[in-house]
């Protein structure tokens, strides 16, 4: 660890929401009770569609949102009632909000300003985080002078500056562009490596998700589906949502019947072994499906996508689509049907009404890894 | 993209446009201008039949009259306190509606209102409104007797002129400087907020620089006007009085040119004036004007 590291290395705190909900009226409840701990220095991504209530849950983290009810417990201390500026929270936000009319190092020292810090102190502060983020040139320019990625970093500095105990980011890679936006996510990973404080970081962006986590909360309509490591999360959704959600292109996802022996698709055709009975959902990534000229289940092509590194085919089961994902170099023919083969171990079995997973209904081998972390 | 020229290929469609307002503009504005500096070399009959070139011996007689020098003590005055109140007057209204209170939609809409009263009938509700006797000192004057009257203090009749102007000028740099406000992203003081920089040092830290632009407009507006719209309040309210306490040189023009006849006089007065009120201007866009943020 290096001297600029240690310099604003923060002292992380555990964020602790305790039945914690949002509404505006009795019938426009947009968080209902919400329990979740965030441990120390855990980087934690919030990840939902847009409208599911992530940024409203950071800003009642934040203090700028006031919680309708429950209590918000920052490093020991129930905040839920304090103003912004004493829970100890930094925020970055996606639009950068940086001050226009102050230049880069007064934009960082603002906050020190305000509590009072010295001149002297918060010029050497300014000077060890811009050095950090690569601003050190920048300092005297205004934000209308600098670049996308610049002023996001400009952002991430201001935030950083006061070495809070939590870091809180409101999509802040969502206005640059791609190449940018896999950079500056690089940039964060290894940021927060340094800094250590944690972190919560809102986003629709499962890329950014599944890279930057350490555990994503998986919010859909204010309530958390599933608050799992990556890994988990990718191997084992706890939903049909959630198994929709993480992973390019998603999970298939197909309405089967129980008979009590197989799972048989709306033709008949039986594509796995199970012993329940009734409505299920079967879910398969386009990644795992087998296609091999001994295959059970046939399928139409309907359409086909060379991406270079793989191919996706677009193929049609039972009135259902079906994605399947093909390596490299495979040569398929079109024209004829597709024979294929789920291997059970690679199947996901979730309820027909209620969309949750039904854990080990084959026997879930590729989960024990990471069974640990629940 | 099309840039202007494509728009409008046609070569005379843009004079003809123009032409009608340009028009107007010359011949009541310019024209006029014109007249005014040219009379001031000249003296001029009161009653017509002929002028007689004089050269400078009009601005001698001007700037050796105390009275002159007297009214355009008044006029900066007036002008600095009035013209600032009514900016800051404004401003706070403006800070306050912009906090979601209740009912700041409708207040938004009545607080424009008094833009569409002349001046003339400003006047004569603020003569009413502090008349001594019947308006709203009155229930103080009869505690404390004497202690308003603008009918004989000259101090009580520049304070009425003030709040009148002061009054008058609300709607239209209330409109300005909330805009101004409104367009600031709530982001910002979201961010000034985890900064933890509390309402009021949000005031000056963000809101004000960030208005800066829509601030130097109304003070520039507000300088120039109150020199001369004030007139239709003197009128109505003081007429000059009392004994020419509230006499600011756009109302001595007039007394002197329309009263006293002295045409070249009040020629004279208006060219200077129009001087003072064009450096007045281009000093501010100098000083000012250049310092002003405009990024966003």
């Amino acid at each position: 660890m290096t001297a600029i590291d240690t310099a604003i290395r923060a002292a992380a705190a555990e964020i602790a929401l305790i039945g914690v909900t949002k509404s505006y009226d009795a019938k426009n409840t947009i968080i209902p009770p919400i329990d979740v701990t965030l441990r120390p220095g855990e980087f934690t991504v919030v990840l939902g569609p847009s409208g599911c209530g992530k940024s409203t849950l950071l800003q009642m983290i934040a203090g700028l949102e006031r919680v309708s009810a429950g209590r918000i417990v920052i490093g020991g201390r129930e905040v839920q009632d304090l103003e912004p500026k004493h829970r100890g929270c930094a925020m970055v936000f996606q639009n950068y909000a940086l001050y226009p009319h102050m230049t880069v190092a007064e934009n960082m020292a603002y906050s020190l300003k305000v509590s009072g810090v010295s001149k002297a102190e918060r010029a050497e502060r300014v000077g060890t985080v811009a050095k950090m983020l690569g601003l050190a040139d920048y300092l005297t320019r205004k934000p209308s002078q600098l670049s996308g990625g610049q002023r996001q970093r400009v952002a991430i500095g201001r935030a950083i500056i006061r070495e809070p105990g939590v870091l809180l980011f409101d999509e802040p890679l969502s206005n640059l562009d791609a190449q940018l936006r896999h950079d500056m996510r690089v940039e964060l990973a290894e940021l927060h490596r340094r800094i250590g404080a944690t972190s919560v970081f809102v986003t629709h962006d499962q890329v950014e998700a599944m890279t930057l986590a350490d555990r994503i909360l998986i919010l859909n309509k204010g309530h958390i589906e599933q608050f799992d490591t990556p890994k988990a999360i990718y191997h084992n959704p706890a939903s049909v949502f959630v198994a929709k959600f993480i992973g390019s292109p998603p999970m298939n996802i197909l309405q089967v019947e129980g008979d009590g022996s197989v799972l048989r698709l709306a033709d008949g055709q039986v594509v796995a072994n199970y012993s329940g009975i009734g409505k299920f959902q079967l879910g398969i990534r386009p990644e795992d499906i087998a296609v091999n000229e001994g295959g059970s289940i046939k399928t139409e092509i309907r359409y086909r996508e060379d991406l270079g590194s793989h191919e996706i085919l677009e193929t049609k089961i039972a009135e259902q689509n079906l994605r399947i994902a093909m390596p490299f170099g495979v040569e398929i023919d079109t024209t004829q049907t597709l024979s294929l083969s789920f291997p059970q171990a690679r199947l996901h079995l979730f309820d027909g009404e209620t969309g949750r997973a039904i854990a080990n209904a084959f026997g879930d081998a590729h989960s024990a890894s990471v069974k640990e972390y629940q | 993209m099309s840039s202007e020229s494509s728009m409008f290929s046609h070569r005379w469609l843009p004079v003809l446009l123009l032409a009608p307002l340009m028009l107007l503009i010359v011949l009541f504005f310019y024209v006029p201008v014109f007249q005014a500096f040219y009379w001031s070399f000249f003296l001029e009959q009161p009653f017509g039949g002929g002028s007689e070139f004089v050269g400078l011996q009009n601005f001698q007689r001007v700037l050796s009259d105390p009275e002159f020098w007297g009214a355009t003590g008044r006029t900066v005055i007036f002008m600095l306190t009035a013209s600032s109140l009514a900016v800051v007057v404004p401003l706070m209204l403006a800070i306050a509606a912009d906090r979601k209170i209740g009912m700041s939609y409708p207040a938004r809409n009545i607080l424009v209102w008094p833009k569409g009263i002349a001046g003339a009938s400003i006047g004569v509700v603020f003569a009413f409104i502090f008349n001594p006797f019947v308006g709203l000192m009155a229930p103080l004057n009869s505690l404390f007797p004497g202690l308003w009257n603008p009918g004989i203090d000259g101090t009580d009749a520049f304070i009425t002129l003030v709040a009148a102007h002061v009054w008058s000028g609300i709607p239209f740099n209330f409109v300005i400087l909330l805009a101004g406000l409104r367009s600031i992203p709530p982001t910002m003081y979201q961010a000034a907020a985890m900064d933890g920089a509390g309402p009021w040092r949000r005031i000056f830290d963000v809101q004000l620089p960030l208005i800066m632009p829509q601030l130097f407009l109304t003070f520039v507006l507000e300088f120039t006007e109150s020199i001369t719209s004030v007139f239709a309040l003197i009128d109505t309210i003081t007429g000059g009085g009392p004994g020419g306490s509230t006499t600011l040189l756009v109302y001595k023009i007039y007394v002197d040119g329309f009263r006293g006849f002295d045409l070249s006089g009040a020629s004279t007065q208006t060219a200077i004036l129009m001087v003072f009120v064009l450096i007045l201007a281009a000093c501010q866009f100098f000083f000012l004007g250049r310092r002003i943020n405009y990024e966003r």
